[in-house]
């Protein structure tokens, strides 16, 4: 008899004891490969980033993370690798798969907009809470492919990150900046955020157009657009050793299980609220009753 | 009579999602999306029907109209592809 591969709410409780930081050593090599600041490496399970101010944090399965050679003065940074390379390394080496996405709940699922960095993610999310979907993660979504049948997605952040034209576009004040090296500002969600997984119900791709559009992916696209986000693919791939055959299995499976979209739209900063009312409107078409 | 058309099944992976088959070459990774006629051709390769077998059952499913000239261009391009080889 086998055990039942760990769910969703398990694979989110052991993410949250796996990032778990205490202090260590300061580390600046891995099998005695240097790692220079701002850079990161993951090798026969484990994993060292070294922060550019000169912090290290290392991750071994079982042990959390150990933070060397950290002064407070570096809180913004080591908080910004926390939610990002961090927590997408360790996702990765407990058999999770982070992307690049920010994502909302609604209608029970969580909705993930994916794009490339700049491309309006964090700005979206914001937007769509302000009309009452919560947000479920910034940046960096968690998918758990352990049920066979479908793909959940893991909450990851309360918080948004947004650079100043994004705050003044969804109205928000400025506060707390993020990090002198990355100057965006947290914003709070209007409408809350998630604390419990969910099935991922759409993925969308942000595209610019003269116009607000929607569009469901063919499979083939699907699995071409799935395959382009590299954001975290070296990580994935180092930590799940897999064959071309294996990769394009996966891929197949989450298209196969997960709708994709295409949403065009303008960038013009006056017509934000019009898109994200015509981007409620389609999500509440795929998640409604 | 000629030979019967098979798949080289050591040269690509394959799903079928909806009403496409999706196939990738697993030696440079190209995706190929098959749908309608070409993803019929695609079902009907089966080691044992040649290129006439292959044009007269699909014949038998959309009619007289189908272009051979279409299909053996397609047939070619799966060879080429590596694909398939007869």
């Amino acid at each position: 008899m086998s055990a039942m591969p760990p769910g969703p709410r398990e694979m989110l409780a052991l993410l949250a004891r796996e990032t778990q930081v205490r202090a260590g050593p300061l580390m600046t090599a891995l099998d005695g490969v240097a790692v220079l600041p701002g850079e990161q490496r993951l090798a026969d399970g484990r994993y060292l980033l070294v922060g550019r101010s000169g912090f290290s944090c290392f991750y071994r399965k079982g042990e959390g993370v150990l933070l060397g050679g950290y002064s407070p003065e570096h809180a913004g940074e080591l908080a910004l690798y926390l939610v990002g390379s961090v927590h997408a390394a360790v996702a990765c080496l407990n058999g999770l798969l982070p992307i690049h996405a920010s994502a909302v709940a609604a209608g029970g699922q969580a909705i993930a907009f994916t794009a490339p960095s700049g491309g309006g993610k964090s700005t979206l999310v914001t937007g769509l809470g302000d009309l009452g979907m919560p947000l479920f993660c910034d940046d960096t979504l968690v998918l758990h492919l352990g049920a066979p049948d479908a793909v959940h997605a893991l909450p990851g952040h309360k918080r948004v990150k947004l650079w100043p034209e994004a705050m003044a576009l969804t109205g928000r004040e400025p506060l707390e900046l993020v990090s002198p090296d990355y100057p965006k500002y947290y914003a709070t969600p209007t409408a809350g955020d998630v604390a419990e997984p969910l099935p991922l119900g759409a993925l969308v791709f942000l595209r610019e157009g003269p116009e607000p559009g929607w569009r469901r992916l063919s499979g083939g696209e699907a699995i071409a657009a799935f395959a382009d986000d590299h954001y975290t693919r070296k990580l994935f791939d180092a930590a799940n050793p897999h064959s071309r055959a294996e990769r394009f299995a996966l891929h197949a499976r989450i298209a196969r299980q997960v709708p994709m979209f295409e949403f065009t739209r303008p960038l013009q900063p006056a017509r934000f609220r019009e898109c994200c009312a015509f981007l409620a409107g389609r999500i509440a078409a795929i998640t409604g009753p | 009579m000629t030979l019967p058309i098979r798949k080289l099944a050591d040269a690509f992976t394959e799903t079928a999602i909806d009403e496409e088959v999706v196939v990738m070459s697993l030696a440079s990774g190209d995706f190929f999306t098959l749908e309608h006629t070409a993803r019929a051709i695609w079902l009907l390769i089966d080691g044992t029907r040649d290129r006439a077998a292959v044009l007269a059952a699909l014949e038998a499913d959309y009619g007289p109209e189908v272009d051979a000239d279409e299909v053996d261009a397609f047939l070619a391009s799966l060879t080429v592809a590596g694909f398939v080889a007869a």
